[in-house]
Formats: C-alpha cells, sequence, structure tokens
C-alpha cells in the first residue's frame, strides 16, 4: 500500500457532486501532478484532503499512517504531517507573520503553553527562518507584516511554501500554486520545492497549466475531468497536454479564466 | 442613605469645597430630581438599552470611609492620581513638570485653588440637562482629576488617574476634567477599577477634555468595573484650531455599560481620531453613543469601535457623524465592527448621517457584525494549531487593531492580560 492513499473518494459541495470516485496513491519521494481544466473538481480535492469544512465527503477513505484521515479536523491531518498550499490564501489582520509561524511550529512541537521546553526560542526560529527566506527571496520585514495582508499575489504563495518549509510536512498539497505568478516568482517558488524534495515528502501538484511542471518535474501526471481520474502516466503526459490542452474532454476557451474555478 | 440634598451637602463639605461648586451640585440634583429614568420604549436615544432590574435607590451615594486606593507601583508616568469612591486622593507628579506650571490635582482642590479655570470649563461639555445619570453625576461626582497643561508644554511620560469603586451597593462617580493649552502635547490615562468582580455599583466616568489651538493629546480610558456594575458615562472632547485628539476607549467590565463619546470639532483644521474597543462575557451588556460632530471647515475624524462578545453578551452601538453648515471640506469616517463568539451573543450597530453641508471631502461608514472567519479558522487549523488557539489568536487579531493604538505600555500589558484570562 502506497504511503497516502485516497480510495474512490466522492465529494459534494453544496449538494452538488464534484468528486465521482477519485483514487490515487502517493509515496513518498514522489511528486505527483494533478491536472485538469476549470470547474474539474481540483481545487475540490485539495480542499477536502485538508478538511475545510465546506466540502462533504460522500463515500471513499483516504489513508495516511494506518488511519482514515477524513475522520480528522484540519489541524489534526497538519500534526499526522500533511500541508495544503492554498491556491487563494486567505488574509488574516492583526496577526503577524512570525507569530503566525511560530504558533504553527510550537503546535507541531506539541507546545501547549505549559511547558516552555518545547517551545522554539527564538534563535532557533531566526535560524530556521533565515535560510528558507533566502531562497524564496524574502526579507525579514515580512515577519512583522500580518498575515497575507497586503502581500502581492507573488508575496502569498511564496508564504504558502515559507509556511511548508519550516513546517516540513510529509505529504504536501500545492493547490495552483504557480497561477498568477510572474517568472521570477515560480523559480523562486520552484526553487525551494525542490530543495524539499526527498525520500520523506510526497508532493501533489494540482494546477491547470503544464508551465510550474518545467521546473518541478513530476514522476506521475494524472489529468482530473469533470470529477474523475480520465488518464495518468508519466511526465510525458505533461508535454502532450502542453501540446493538446484538455480539448480531448472538453470544450474550452483559448484563455480560461482560472479564477472562475470553483473554489 | 439615598441621593439627596443632604448627602450633596454633605459630600461637598466632605470634600472642602468652594461654595460655588455647592451650589452647581445642588443644581444638577435640582435636575436629576426633576427627570424621570429614561424610557427605553420612547426616547430615541435611549432605544435598546435594558434598563430593567436597575434600583436607583439601592446605591448609597458614597461611602465614608472607604479607605484608600491600592498603591500599586506604576513605571515611567509622569503623574499619578489614584481615589476609591470619595476618599483623599493620593497624588503624585514630577517636580519638573510642577514646575513647568502642569497642574495636577483633585478636582475639589483645583475648585479652591484654581477655580477661574475649573469654573469656566467644569461641566460645560459634560451637561447635567442631559438626562437622569448626567445630572446625578453632577451633583454628586465622588472626586476625579484636573489636569492643566499650559501652552506649549509637552509631556512625554502619561499621566495616569486611577479610581476605585468604593465597595458594594455604593455610587462612584469619578470626572476628569482636562484642558491642553495651545500648542501642548501630552497622554492622560483614565483607569476605572472594583477591587471585586462581584461587587454591586452604579458607575460613571467621565472626562471633559478640552484641546485648545495646535493641541495634541492623546485620551485614554479603560474601563474594568465590577461584572455587576451599572455604568452611566460620559466622554467629551472639545477641538480647538489645528488640535488634534486620539482617543483609545476600553470597555472590559460592568453589567450593563453604557458611554457616550462626543468628539466636538469646532477649531477649523482639527482632527480626532476615536477608537474604542470592548470585549463581553457572561451577560454583559454595553451601549455606545458616539458623535462626531463637524462643526468647522477643513476638520477630519475617524473612529472604530471593535468589540467579541460570547456566551450572551449584548451590544448596541448608535454612532452620529454630523457636518454642520459650516464644517465645508470635512471627512469622516465611521466603523463599528463585532464579533460574535457564540450563538447567544448578539450586537446591533446603527449608524446615522446627518449632513448638512455638501461641500466635504468624504463621509464614510460601515458596520459588521458575525462570526470568527471559517476561512480564517480553517487556515490556521490547516497549520496544525489548534482551534482554541485558533480562535484565541483571531480575537486577538481583531482587537489588536485597536490594541495597538494603546501607546501606555502599562494600560496595553493590563489589557493584554485581562483579555487573555477571559477569552479562553
Amino acid at each position: 500500500m502506497a504511503d497516502f492513499e485516497i480510495k474512490d473518494l466522492r465529494v459534494s459541495v453544496e449538494g452538488r457532486e464534484i468528486l465521482k470516485g477519485v483514487s490515487l496513491s502517493v509515496n513518498k519521494g514522489e511528486v505527483h501532478a494533478v491536472m485538469g481544466p476549470n470547474g474539474s473538481g481540483k481545487s475540490t480535492l485539495s480542499h477536502t484532503l485538508m478538511g475545510h469544512p465546506n466540502y462533504k465527503v460522500i463515500s471513499g477513505q483516504v489513508l495516511f499512517k494506518g488511519k482514515n484521515i477524513l475522520a480528522l479536523q484540519p489541524e489534526e491531518r497538519a500534526k499526522l504531517g500533511m500541508f495544503l498550499a492554498l491556491q487563494y490564501p486567505v488574509v488574516v489582520p492583526g496577526i503577524t507573520m512570525s507569530n503566525f509561524l511560530r504558533t504553527a511550529i510550537n503546535a507541531k512541537r506539541g507546545y501547549d503553553g505549559k511547558d516552555k521546553s518545547k517551545a522554539i526560542n527564538v534563535k532557533e526560529f531566526r535560524a530556521l527562518l533565515r535560510d528558507e527566506m533566502s531562497v524564496l527571496r524574502m526579507d525579514d520585514s515580512f515577519l512583522s507584516r500580518y498575515v497575507n495582508e497586503g502581500f502581492s499575489g507573488g508575496e502569498k504563495k511564496r508564504a504558502e511554501i515559507l509556511q511548508m518549509a519550516v513546517l516540513k510536512p510529509e505529504i504536501a498539497i500545492l493547490d495552483e500554486t504557480d497561477s498568477g505568478l510572474d517568472i521570477d516568482s515560480i523559480k523562486f517558488v520552484s526553487d525551494a520545492v525542490n530543495r524539499m524534495r526527498g525520500p520523506e515528502l510526497g508532493v501533489l501538484i494540482i494546477t491547470h497549466y503544464t508551465r510550474v511542471l518545467k521546473f518541478i518535474k513530476p514522476d506521475y501526471v494524472h489529468v482530473l475531468v469533470n470529477g474523475e481520474f480520465v488518464r495518468s502516466g508519466g511526465p510525458e503526459l505533461a508535454d502532450w497536454l502542453e501540446a493538446k490542452g484538455y480539448s480531448e474532454w472538453v470544450k474550452e476557451p483559448a484563455k480560461a479564466p482560472a479564477a472562475l474555478e470553483a473554489k | 442613605m439615598a441621593f439627596s440634598r443632604s448627602a450633596v451637602e454633605e459630600l461637598s463639605a466632605l470634600h472642602g469645597e468652594p461654595d460655588w461648586l455647592r451650589a452647581r451640585r445642588l443644581t444638577s440634583f435640582g435636575i436629576y430630581e426633576g427627570l424621570a429614568v429614561p424610557d427605553t420604549k420612547r426616547q430615541e436615544d435611549w432605544r435598546q438599552v435594558d434598563l430593567k432590574g436597575l434600583d436607583l435607590e439601592a446605591y448609597a451615594p458614597f461611602q465614608q470611609p472607604n479607605g484608600r486606593a491600592p498603591l500599586g507601583t506604576l513605571e515611567n508616568v509622569g503623574a499619578t492620581l489614584r481615589q476609591r469612591g470619595t476618599s483623599p486622593a493620593v497624588v503624585s507628579i514630577a517636580p519638573e513638570l510642577t514646575q513647568r506650571g502642569v497642574i495636577f490635582m483633585p478636582l475639589a482642590e483645583a475648585a479652591r485653588a484654581h477655580p477661574e479655570l475649573v469654573q469656566r470649563y467644569l461641566f460645560t461639555g459634560v451637561k447635567p440637562e442631559q438626562d437622569k445619570f448626567a445630572a446625578l453625576h453632577g451633583a454628586l461626582f465622588s472626586g476625579g482629576t484636573f489636569l492643566y497643561v499650559p501652552d506649549g508644554v509637552t509631556i512625554d511620560e502619561p499621566l495616569v488617574s486611577q479610581f476605585w469603586s468604593a465597595g458594594s451597593g455604593a455610587a462612584v462617580l469619578p470626572h476628569s476634567l482636562v484642558i491642553g493649552g495651545k500648542g501642548s502635547r501630552f497622554q492622560y490615562v483614565d483607569e476605572f477599577l472594583s477591587g471585586d468582580r462581584q461587587e454591586a455599583a452604579l458607575a460613571s466616568g467621565s472626562a471633559e477634555v478640552f484641546l485648545e489651538e495646535g493641541a495634541n493629546v492623546g485620551y485614554v480610558a479603560l474601563q474594568h468595573w465590577s461584572i455587576k456594575t451599572w455604568q452611566f458615562a460620559n466622554q467629551r472632547f472639545q477641538l480647538g484650531r489645528d488640535s488634534h485628539l486620539n482617543a483609545v476607549t476600553i470597555a472590559l467590565g460592568g453589567q450593563m455599560a453604557r458611554l457616550r463619546v462626543e468628539a466636538i470639532l469646532q477649531g477649523p483644521g482639527s482632527s480626532a481620531d476615536l477608537k474604542g474597543l470592548f470585549f463581553g462575557t457572561g451577560d454583559q451588556a454595553f451601549d455606545f453613543r458616539t458623535l462626531q460632530d463637524h462643526v468647522g471647515p477643513h476638520t477630519t475624524s475617524d473612529l472604530l469601535f471593535k468589540g467579541a462578545l460570547r456566551d450572551r453578551a449584548k451590544s448596541v452601538y448608535v454612532g452620529v457623524v454630523r457636518v454642520e453648515p459650516e464644517a465645508r471640506g470635512s471627512s469622516s469616517n465611521q466603523a463599528n465592527r463585532n464579533l460574535l463568539l457564540s450563538e447567544k451573543a448578539k450586537a446591533t450597530s446603527e449608524p446615522i448621517l446627518e449632513i448638512l453641508n455638501n461641500d466635504i471631502l468624504r463621509c464614510s461608514h460601515g458596520a459588521t457584525v458575525g462570526p470568527v472567519d471559517p476561512e480564517h479558522l480553517f487556515y490556521l487549523e490547516s497549520r496544525g494549531i489548534p482551534h482554541p488557539v485558533a480562535e484565541r489568536m483571531l480575537v486577538q487579531g481583531f482587537l489588536g487593531e485597536v490594541l495597538d493604538r494603546i501607546t501606555v505600555p502599562q494600560v496595553r500589558e493590563a489589557v493584554d492580560q485581562e483579555l487573555a484570562a477571559r477569552i479562553d
């Protein structure tokens, strides 16, 4: 059995079935790309895996570390080693990035406000962030700003990857991390993700466009259309999609506005 | 002993007040006797206020003696005044400030030593005619602070008054009178406390602040009366030409705490920044009435009241922005944001605009009432932050916008501590 196994997952949003029986096996050390046109259910998949309350599981299982994680709260999934980089990271006024990151790191370490020895100290925290922030070309001023407030699109995505880097998940889901990014930002983000690749990390990249896959080379590519996987293959499938698009399955306008995809 | 003329006379004698002040108290008492308790159904200004259970007869006008105020240490302050009930206040002021002409003393003492100043300003902003409670405050104010900062004087460290309730069953009605001379610059803090969080009390805690031309004044009110206190308080700011006010009011205590905040932007070019913060639990009720009165031209006001309510706590916010006929080129903003942390918590918000001059730069208002944003919760929880921690962070973050405006570290610390203890 794979390290992370999605079995026949069916999910509805506001009473409408979006995922119609999706199965996927991801092992640590592998990078899987899930590609699909707008409205195919890509974001539903990512949000369901992380436990967003708006997505209702009809049936199926997601097995990770011997547990069906669909029964767990988002915080428990995170503690187990899952991470979701959001397509649209939310602005959280009044909470600084520094406070947010420190609290998340401490939660992972099991610090509950009592045993101070479990909490990360200032020096460690600094050291942990310094490297990752330089790869992502983020300066110190990020830390004193409120979470995502006033961040450009590229800064938000980089901040997501920074969180991933310090939380060190075992299964990371990157939801349209490349959307809305200029080519430089895609490079910084890809560099950071590639640094993290290794035998301890499985990655699920969810994307509409093949562009990001030139920088983060996937081991496997899966095509999601209308809530079902219609084709799976190796990296060559991405090249094929680059040339053909999704026209085999859907009629698509030449330039699809990605923002209209069902969240 | 109920509220009576003889109580007024006794209190005035106790403070050794001059005749003119006793006469004013008695006039206010006459107004008090002539006014009924506000009709919360018919009087617009009192609609939605729950006065059920208020029995004015149940409170002693004052207690004597009632001991001294606790004397904790306050660091980095220019002056302190501490008073418990009607007992003599304990005052300390840096000698250097006295040398520069700063007057900081109990109101009754100032009435004797500086009658010309006190007579000219006292109760001209917070008028006893306003309602029965304001009249009671005028008749039986238990003490308070007089602060005068002369023209051109800048004080770096805040001046702080602490008023303690007198004990269960007594009224505590402190009053601060603050005058900032031309071009003066300082911060003044009123703190209202109860020794026992469960004691029953009737309280005010009012302030009149006058800013002369070019004055830059910070005013902070931190209210943590007991949760069995009925509070009826008024803050009134009178702004002269090109003066700037930075006011922060924090309401944490009270069974029913009503506060009226009025900024009168009289002088051309004056500006007021008005921030409010409240946090309610149990059956607490808050009632805020604000007025941004643009009288002079090119005046600016920015108001933000934010609060979080849990359990069955309630809040009412009614805010008036008035642009008077002469107030061309004015700009105002008003926002009231409420976070409901339980199903039974309730907040209502009502903005009222009275625009009598259309030649204005901006006049905006907004109100929100709702729970913690589920997307925010999901975001924090998806990072492994447990639900209660995430909720506490979001509440603190929500209130942080106002908390960050409290520039006096001791006050900020006190508020942070109380919030941290009560949010969980």
